[in-house]
């Protein structure tokens, strides 16, 4: 039988500082390891251990993967060490995919917080990839400092497609910012609470408006409470769910959420199948 | 939900249609012998170990039956699981391009596994061997190797454990399928059942072993199931509610959960001796030639469960944990499987150094439920 646990060698083909402590990861994988926009996987630094990543590239590359990642422990430390040739090891990819086929003729909200943003790379490349079929794409962003913005240099690129909006926000006035500040709930002010105006002059028609939100959890609370006070349909919202992993196959248990495994039934989950949950962030 | 998948034919339920034949307990010890030339065959025996003397547990059969067998009370000290789902065990070594799984599973035969813990096994095989909730690319092939080649032979209780509440949680202190070989103990010997393809073969060539069973056999096997039955359910009729096991719904009053957690030192043994707990997780380390990756029980108590890079945790405090390891039990498994996977075996009531009695628990937090 095939060894669920195996990870397979990949090796890092390139490096790049997003800020000082995130990191683009360019790897091949020596066995392909091809994912839909959402899917994720799991990491070796071989030795230390594994940690789940959503894919931050394309998906529709599949010779190589690109994954964008925080340093905040041991997994995540020991790879920032790494360099390039070196060879780590993936295994997935696992969890559902966003149905895109669904978001066709649609409104696409994209709300990001943080290194929130790089999960939701691989779905704009992926939107990108079919522009004509979406009727809009509002990617919004949220970081702590100017300093701690991922992507710099492709931002500007993406507000130049069409039917594309990009909105950012830093969380307190910094001398090098000329935009909007505030938390990234403040890139939701110019949807109106009470949806009496004619829909045609709203940012987003609440009724069949998609919103795909990844960030940390207090934002995706406040994401989800706000697009829902504005009249959101809750089938429509999709957060990215963080929950400690270690199988990623629906075994191991640590990302249990009631009857869920995000690991398997995420790791997006829609506000209408966690609105059951007390304080599901 | 029972009925599909690989795990299929495994019938659960069945007794009273099986066959059924008489072996005297000389015979019996015959019939261990004659599997132990070609299985591992594992056998309840009684240990002096401090003050665990009472509690039976599992013993490999070498060239003798062991003296201190022991046929009769209720569970062992582990469950089956530890034979199917290692506390530890190597499941990746790399780096490697072999994709297929290097699995020892050497056929195995366990005696002694109660009705609890027969129940207990269908927990695993939905989490690591069905295609009803999980594709085939999601089949686990250190279990499931294991579980083919592990033979169940079950026992009927002669008596119950003061922690057992089997009859509470649905079952009975017998089982009625999901073994290969059932054994109940009667005054002059046992009443032997086959309850798969896989018991047949066990019982190939054991014809001038067994004799046909006699009426005053199977009554005294009734009276004896009954009086365990009775016994089981009198000594749990002062944590009885209102709600039937399977409508459980624990809620999420944390004074209530606060309370039932009070003595609780995060220790996991519960976790350790349940039947149902499938919890695991993978460590890397440095081995000759590479790395390896084990696989290890966890528990759902520990603060670093939950927790998330960076700091997070989904369940910071310990009431909030025991009361997950609950909820799962009651209503998680059976909203996802549609199984409760507390069987009452009464495990974590034995080994728990706080005290904790899950009944009480159970109740404190229903009839706080009710309140509010
Ligand atoms: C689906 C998914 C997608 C993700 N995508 C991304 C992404 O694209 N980019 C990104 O940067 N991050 C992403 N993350 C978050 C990322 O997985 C974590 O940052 C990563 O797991 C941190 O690993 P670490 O080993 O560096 O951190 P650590 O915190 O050292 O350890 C990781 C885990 O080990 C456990 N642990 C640590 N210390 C202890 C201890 N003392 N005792 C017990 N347990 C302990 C913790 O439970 C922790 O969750 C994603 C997470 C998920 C679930
Ligand atoms: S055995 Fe008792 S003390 Fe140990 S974790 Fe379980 S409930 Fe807590
Ligand atoms: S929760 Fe306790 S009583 Fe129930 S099956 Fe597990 S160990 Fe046995
Ligand atoms: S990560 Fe193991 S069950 Fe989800």
């Amino acid at each position: 039988m095939k060894n669920l646990y195996r990870p397979i060698e990949s090796v890092i083909e390139d490096i790049k500082d997003e800020t000082p402590n995130i990191k683009t990861y360019r790897f091949r994988p020596k066995e392909p390891v091809t994912f839909e926009a959402g899917q994720f996987v799991e990491l070796t630094v071989p030795g230390v251990g594994e940690a789940p990543f959503t894919p931050s590239s394309n998906p529709n590359v599949t010779e190589t993967m690109e994954i964008t990642i925080m340093e905040v422990g041991s997994v995540t430390d020991a790879l920032a060490k790494m360099k390039v040739g070196d060879t780590v090891g993936i295994r997935g990819p696992y969890g559902k995919g966003y149905d895109l086929k669904d978001f066709e003729g649609r409104e696409i909200l994209i709300m990001g917080g943080g290194v929130g943003l790089a999960p939701l790379r691989s779905l704009i490349l992926a939107l990108f990839d079919d522009i004509d079929k979406y009727k809009k794409i509002s990617i919004r962003y949220g970081a702590r400092t100017p300093a701690d913005i991922v992507y710099k240099d492709l931002l500007p690129k993406w507000e130049q497609m069409k039917n594309t909006e990009v909105l950012q926000t830093i969380d307190e006035p910094h001398p090098d910012w000329k935009g909007t500040v505030g938390v990234v709930t403040v890139l939701l002010d110019d949807l109106p609470l009470v949806t009496t105006v004619d829909v045609e002059s709203l940012p987003f028609d609440p009724k069949t408006a998609i919103a795909c939100v990844c960030g940390p959890p207090i934002m995706l609370k406040f994401v989800n409470m706000g697009l829902l006070d504005k009249g959101w349909n809750p089938e429509n919202i999709f957060h990215s769910m963080e929950r400690n992993m270690s199988c990623g196959l629906g075994k191991c248990g640590h990302c249990m959420m009631g009857e869920y495994y995000i690991c398997k039934d995420g790791p997006v989950m829609t506000a209408a199948q966690v609105a059951k949950f007390e304080d599901p962030f | 939900m029972r009925g599909v998948g690989p795990n299929a034919h495994i019938k659960r339920e069945g007794w009273p249609e099986m066959k059924e034949v008489f072996i005297g307990r000389e015979n019996l010890l015959r019939l261990i012998g004659r599997w132990a030339k070609d299985h591992r065959v594992y056998v309840p025996v009684t240990f002096d170990i401090m003050n665990h003397e009472e509690t039976p547990d599992y013993q490999l059969v070498g060239d003798e039956i062991p003296e201190k067998l022991c046929l009769e009370g209720a569970a062992l000290a582990h469950t089956p699981k530890s034979f199917l789902f290692y506390p530890r065990e190597v499941v990746a070594k790399y780096p490697s391009s072999d994709s297929e799984a290097e699995v020892e599973a050497p056929p195995t035969i366990l005696v002694g596994p109660r009705a609890c813990d027969v129940r207990g096994i269908e927990k695993f095989d939905k989490v690591y061997w069905s295609t009803e909730h999980f594709t085939e690319e999601y089949d686990d092939p250190f279990v499931i190797e294991k579980r083919k080649n592990t033979y169940i032979v079950s026992l009927d209780c002669t008596a119950a454990k003061d922690s057992c509440f089997c009859t509470e949680v649905g079952g009975e202190p017998f089982p009625k399928g999901g073994f290969d070989v059932n054994l109940s103990p009667i005054e002059v010997g046992f009443i032997l059942t086959v309850g798969s393809e896989r018991g047949e073969k066990l019982m190939a060539g054991s014809d001038d072993l067994v004799s046909e069973v006699q009426p005053n056999h199977k009554e005294d096997r009734d009276r004896q199931r009954n009086s365990v039955i009775e016994a089981v359910k009198r000594q749990n009729a002062e944590y009885a509610v209102d709600v039937a096991y399977e409508k459980h719904e624990l809620g999420e009053d944390q004074d209530a959960w606060a309370h039932v957690t009070q003595n609780c030192v995060a220790c996991g043994a519960c976790n350790r001796a349940c039947p149902t707990c499938t919890c695991f997780i993978l460590v890397d380390q440095r081995a000759k030639g590479g790395y390896e990756r084990t696989r290890n029980w966890d528990t759902c108590l520990s603060i670093g469960y939950a927790r998330t890079g960076g700091g997070g945790n989904s369940r910071p405090n310990l009431p909030s944990r025991l009361e997950n390891r609950l909820r799962c039990k009651y209503e998680y498994s059976r909203d996802r499987y549609g199984l409760v996977t507390c069987t009452g075996c009464g495990r974590c009531i034995d080994v728990c150094m706080g005290l904790i009695d899950m009944r009480e628990a159970l109740k404190h937090v229903v009839t706080e439920k009710a309140k509010a």
